[in-house]
């Protein structure tokens, strides 16, 4: 197991190397850059922010050089932030993506399981056809949406929940259920076809044949197969969650990481592009690996294969 | 719908936000949603309106702006004289402006700004701001290496003299720039290399400033406080005991915590929304004038707008009225010119007249009879839900009106940029907000050596009517030529006024002292709270 | 008392294509201690059977209609599903085709096979693995004590049903029903296998009821034999009778395709044809279209009557399918 992991982890390396000069490339080759506004500075003034930041240098040079800086763990400062670096720009920044990304992931994995299961159970009754019509629904609708009217509904009119960012616990119910509920419908429709799939297994008819009764059949024999498509979309679910916040922490104002990945592709702020694809490519490769060594754990025949 | 979608409105203004510490209804806690998140507070170094906003508070100028009209009051300077021809001032420092570390203000503190915003190391973006300052261009450029050689000199440490290259009456409007405010050199070589950008000053925990307020905590993306600050000369005067400023983006986000009433200000609502506040809370919508232009660039170098005919077929040719009554919805005044009216007085006497018929008689001596032959013309704008409501209308009006076809094209906000500036459209939507109260920075932009001009379009008479406007303090002289200068700019069209903006906010009622301005400034001591107001 | 009675038995599948009569009226008996054969082609509604007394066919689609199964005196169709689980694995016990997939992969072997024990008697766990590994021992898996702490996919295919045995035995229940527990099994385990039910068997007296569409293994093993064709009975009797006094054209036609009845110059002799699609009624006799007798499209188109031809002796009547027919029916 251990080897395994060290062997993926070891894998990343190239997988970041290649993210960080796609990327690279990518922002020299988009028009417009980042001094660029509706009011252009002096021509001298251009001239001094390219010598500034080494845009006067070949590209390859450049490339050279971000690389190196790269290696070093040095993203250097924001374009838009001119005095806050990078590094302090997403320390302070990822945490709350984090935080809310676990809180949202919880919710679709409770909510998403419960109702799954259940749905998974009695296919073809109201059982099965209530929870996948809500996880349909949930998944069609979009959070621009839901975050809205949850604000509406729970703070504006029922005053449930306070409207303030990212501070007290209550303030954080809102957005992570909006985030996760859409995720949940996910884990929901996963969760009830893998259960389908478990539940037609010859080995649960040999626990019937055993005299396990349903409960037994469901919680010792058929759980742990049937959320394995739940598991191996939890790493990139946690990873879609975390990253792809933008619209819930702009619609509720939470001092996240989603909207520097939105907006300093939009700014041009190549220093922060970088560092949050960077980080986001980390993460997304650590949550896979997380998932996968779940997925080992669970299923033994997987750990029979790596070993 | 509505009446749901307003039921909660101004209600529990006395906010439950976090750190709002004194609470009772004596506090008086300003919560301010701003627009956005500020780049930075180094006046040198930021470029935009919401840092303004902040800055503001923080840092003093030499003058001040009064709350109502935003005439000049004295700021760290408590009295100024100025040549006869408006070229030489000179500013009076009060003794009792002091740092927040209880230094005194001196003339030198200002002439060390004016040098650090210029040092062309810096590539202060908005240096230009100080160009009219002798010799200002010639230091930020490095043509002159000594700065003693630039027009500021500290004549003791009370005493500072500006010498300008020109006249320029509206000097004292643009010392409210916060390029012009001083900031404290000591504090900025403390903390790194002070004419070098990530400069360390700004965090919180280093910042030192002079203003009526001073910085409490700030963060990112949530929000920054700012309190009275107990070394501020008029600190008596100030009202308000802290302000704290929301970054909060989104118009909708805004409008939700102004109506939970966690803010006292929804700094813009979506036009979808004001018919709603119009009928049934008009006390809380502000809808006033804004010292900035919507119009579309005509490209004179390429395709059919290089002709001067349909660029003006173009232009008489929509009905602004119905645009603004229909589509944007926000009040704004339908422009057939440039400049704002009243902008320090100046009101153009240049337009055209709207008129179909007319607009169809050019356009068939330009080759295009009732539209037969027109290659079609494509909009550029930038995306936005308002941009392409706007040139969705105008395409159906030139459709109707004039029978030719248009396409609509929307590019993200730097790739439209860098159409732009290339050239590389053929009729492209833009806003301008003026730098300063004063015709000039309408106008200025179309001469030939203008960066902002980017329509290919130059004319040698406006040119100079601009080159003169800028050589004469002589007020009502000035006019004259700039309204020269804008009768050519509508003769020839380069490009197509569609509106004057106006700012669309929403205002708590128990906020006071803050006054419709022009440039939607709002000098904050004045700002207060009003608990027993409804 | 016979130890199981089964009369009038129906099970239908109601699909989207059609309502399949998988069992279609069966009757039989097993004593305590006997061997039961059923076989039948695949599809015939053999394994539907078994799987219908315990409940075990996917509802929906699959529905009971009729018929009762009298174990030890109770019916166990009407059982609820608390008195159902207290028969299977503990009175009744079950081997399935597929050792791959009939044990749970996600499962260690001591989990599953000491389940029953946990389920149905009242003992420590320690007890129970103690028990495991001396049944594992008991059907030939070697060492035991390390061997039931892996996992099935450690376990070649005949091993797996050599813990399938043990886990259905662990209970010694006094009904097994095996279902073609050899077919998924190499030819040189098949006997091994075989060797080790009857072994079984023998030790704890258990009954069996063997479903198998190998008429050679029914042979050397079975008591009496069961024949189904098309979700009915056709013939029925002793391992003799049904062998070597065949009366069904399917039988005979079973038997014949049975590798090694024949002699070197013959080829292998197959039944023409398909077995019926079960979705579609039909009225006369399934086996007729297939059959090698003579008859006429009247004559097929006649109902088949079960009929006891000689003591303990059962066959389907009908021109088609019973050669001299005439001489059963009176």
């Amino acid at each position: 197991m251990f080897r395994f992991a060290l062997r993926r982890i070891l894998e990343t390396i190239p997988v970041l190397f290649a993210v960080a000069s796609i990327t690279f490339f990518m922002l020299k080759a988009a028009p417009g850059g980042p001094f660029d506004s509706d009011r252009d500075p002096p021509e001298s003034v251009k001239k001094k922010l390219d010598e500034f930041y080494g845009f006067d240098k070949p590209w390859y040079q450049q490339y050279f050089i971000q690389m190196r800086n790269l290696i070093r763990g040095e993203l250097g400062y924001s374009f838009k932030y001119p005095n806050r670096t990078v590094n302090g720009v997403i320390s302070e920044a990822a945490p709350v993506s984090l935080e809310l990304g676990l809180y949202a992931l919880t919710v679709s994995i409770c909510i998403g399981l419960f109702a799954g299961i259940l749905a998974s159970l009695k296919p073809n009754t109201m059982l099965d056809y209530i929870p996948s019509s809500l996880s349909m629904i949930g998944i069609c609708l979009p959070t621009f949406l839901l975050g809205p009217i949850a604000i509406l509904v729970f703070t504006l009119n029922l005053e449930w929940f306070p409207l303030a960012g990212w501070s007290t616990p209550a303030s954080k119910v809102l957005p992570a259920f909006t985030l996760g509920l859409y995720y949940a419908a996910y884990v929901a429709r996963m969760a009830r076809g893998g259960m389908r799939d478990i539940l037609n297994q010859d080995f649960i008819r040999t626990a019937r044949a055993k005299g396990a009764n349903e409960s037994r059949v469901i919680f010792r024999h058929a759980i742990k197969g049937g959320i394995m498509p739940v598991v191996s979309f939890l790493g990139p679910a946690a990873a879609g969650l975390i990253a792809g916040s933008f619209v819930i922490e702009t619609v509720f104002y939470i001092p996240g990481l989603g909207q520097h990945f939105v907006k300093s592709a939009f700014d041009r702020d190549y220093t922060m592009v970088m560092g949050v694809v960077l980080f986001f490519a980390t993460l997304i490769v650590v949550l896979n690996l997380v998932s996968d060594i779940i997925m080992v754990w669970l299923n033994p025949k997987l750990k029979f294969d790596h070993d | 719908m509505a009446a749901l979608l307003l039921s909660g409105c101004g209600q529990n203004t006395q906010t439950t936000a976090p750190g709002s510490g004194s609470g009772g209804s004596s506090a008086q806690i300003l919560h301010i949603t701003n627009g956005t998140e500020p780049e930075d507070i180094d006046p040198h170094i930021v470029t935009g309106v919401p840092e303004h906003h902040i800055i503001t508070a923080l840092t003093e100028g030499l003058v001040g702006e009064d709350p109502e009209d935003l005439h000049p009051v004295p700021g760290v300077a408590e009295r100024w004289d100025t040549s006869e021809d408006l070229t030489v001032w000179t500013f009076h420092l009060r003794t009792n402006a002091v740092w927040t570390t209880g230094e005194p203000v001196t003339a030198q503190d200002f002439v060390a700004s004016f040098e650090r915003i210029l040092n062309p190391e810096l590539a202060s973006k908005y240096s230009y701001m100080l160009f009219v300052m002798k010799n200002a261009q010639a230091y930020n450029e490095g043509k002159i290496k000594d700065f003693k050689e630039v027009g500021a000199a500290a004549i003791d440490e009370r005493t500072l003299k500006v010498t300008l290259g020109a006249p320029t009456p509206y000097f004292l409007g643009l010392l409210n720039h916060y390029t012009w405010f001083p900031v404290h050199m000591a504090t900025i070589e403390k903390h790194g290399p002070k004419y070098a950008r990530g400069n360390q000053w700004t965090r919180p925990e280093n910042f030192v400033s002079n203003g009526p307020f001073k910085l409490v905590s700030w963060t990112t993306n949530e929000k920054l406080v700012v309190e009275r600050s107990p070394t501020y000369w008029d600190k008596d005067n100030v009202k308000a005991d802290e302000i704290h400023f929301y970054g909060i983006v989104s118009a909708d986000t805004q409008e939700k915590y102004f109506r939970a009433g966690q803010v006292h200000n929804a700094y813009q609502i979506s036009s979808d929304k004001i018919p709603t506040y119009k009928k049934n809370k008009p006390e809380l919508l502000h809808i006033t004038p804004h010292l900035a232009s919507y119009f579309y660039r005509l490209n004179t170098t390429k395709g059919v707008t290089k002709d001067v005919r349909v660029r003006k077929a173009l232009s008489m040719s929509i009905d602004r009225k119905s645009l603004v009554e229909n589509v944007t919805q926000g009040g704004q005044l339908p422009a057939t010119f440039f400049t704002p009216p009243n902008c320090a007085g100046y009101t153009t006497t240049a337009g055209f007249k709207e008129d179909i018929e007319a607009a169809k008689k050019l356009l068939a001596e330009a080759g295009y009879p009732d539209g037969k032959g027109f290659p079609g013309v494509e909009i550029l704008y930038n995306t936005d839900e308002n941009h392409r409501s706007i040139a969705e209308a105008i395409q159906e009006m030139w459709n109707k009106n004039l029978g030719i076809k248009s396409t609509l094209v929307n590019q993200e906000w730097k790739v439209y940029l860098d159409s732009q500036r290339k050239l590389n459209y053929e009729v492209s939507r833009a806003g301008w907000t003026g730098d300063y109260p004063d015709p000039n920075t309408f106008l200025d932009m179309w001469t030939s050596w203008s960066q902002q001009n980017q329509t290919g379009w130059s004319n040698d008479k406006y040119d100079e009517l601009i080159k003169a406007a800028g050589k004469t303090g002589d007020m009502e002289e000035r006019k004259k030529l700039f309204d020269q200068a804008e009768h050519i700019l509508m003769d020839e069209l380069p490009i197509m006024p569609i509106y004057i903006y106006t700012r669309v906010y929403l205002l708590d009622p128990k906020v006071k002292g803050w006054h419709h301005t022009i440039l939607d400034h709002h000098p904050w001591k004045h700002v207060y709270l009003d608990s027993s107001a409804k | 008392m016979s130890l199981l009675e089964v009369s009038d038995l129906r099970t239908a599948f109601h699909t989207r294509e059609g309502t399949v009569r998988a069992v279609n009226g069966v009757s039989f008996s097993i004593e305590k201690g006997q061997t039961l054969g059923i076989v039948g082609e695949s599809g015939s509604g053999k394994s539907v059977t078994c799987y219908s007394m315990l409940d075990l066919i996917p509802k929906p689609p699959g529905k009971i209609e009729q018929g009762e199964a009298l174990f030890d005196g109770q019916d166990l169709l009407k059982l609820s599903r608390r008195e159902l689980n207290e028969v299977r694995g503990k009175r009744i016990s079950m081997i399935f085709q597929d050792p791959m997939t009939s044990l749970n992969p996600y499962l260690r072997i001591q989990d599953q096979l000491i389940e029953p024990l946990l389920i149905h008697e009242n003992i420590s766990k320690a007890k129970a693995i103690q028990l495991g590994v001396q049944a594992l021992d008991d059907v030939g898996v070697p060492d035991p004590e390390r061997r039931i702490r892996q996992y099935p996919h450690e376990f070649s295919g005949g091993m797996r049903q050599r813990v399938m045995i043990a886990m259905a035995l662990i209970t010694e229940p006094e009904l097994l029903i095996a279902d073609e527990p050899t077919t998924a099994l190499d030819v040189t385990v098949q006997a091994q296998v075989i060797e080790l039910i009857k072994e079984m068997q023998r030790k704890h007296g258990t009954a069996v009821i063997l479903i198998t569409h190998d008429l050679g293994v029914v042979a050397g093993y079975c008591d009496r034999v069961n024949v189904m064709y098309a979700g009915e009975i056709v013939e029925s009797g002793s391992t003799e009778q049904v062998f070597y006094q065949s009366k069904h054209a399917y039988t005979i036609g079973l038997k014949e395709s049975i590798p090694g009845n024949q002699t070197k110059e013959q080829r292998l002799k197959t039944i023409e044809g398909k077995p019926p699609d079960m979705s579609r009624p039909y009225s006369g006799c399934a086996f007729a279209p297939r059959s090698p007798l003579k008859h006429s499209p009247e004559q097929a188109a006649e109902p088949g009557v079960l009929k006891e031809i000689e003591p303990g002796h059962w066959v389907e009547i009908h021109p088609a399918t019973v050669e001299n027919y005439q001489q059963y029916l009176t």
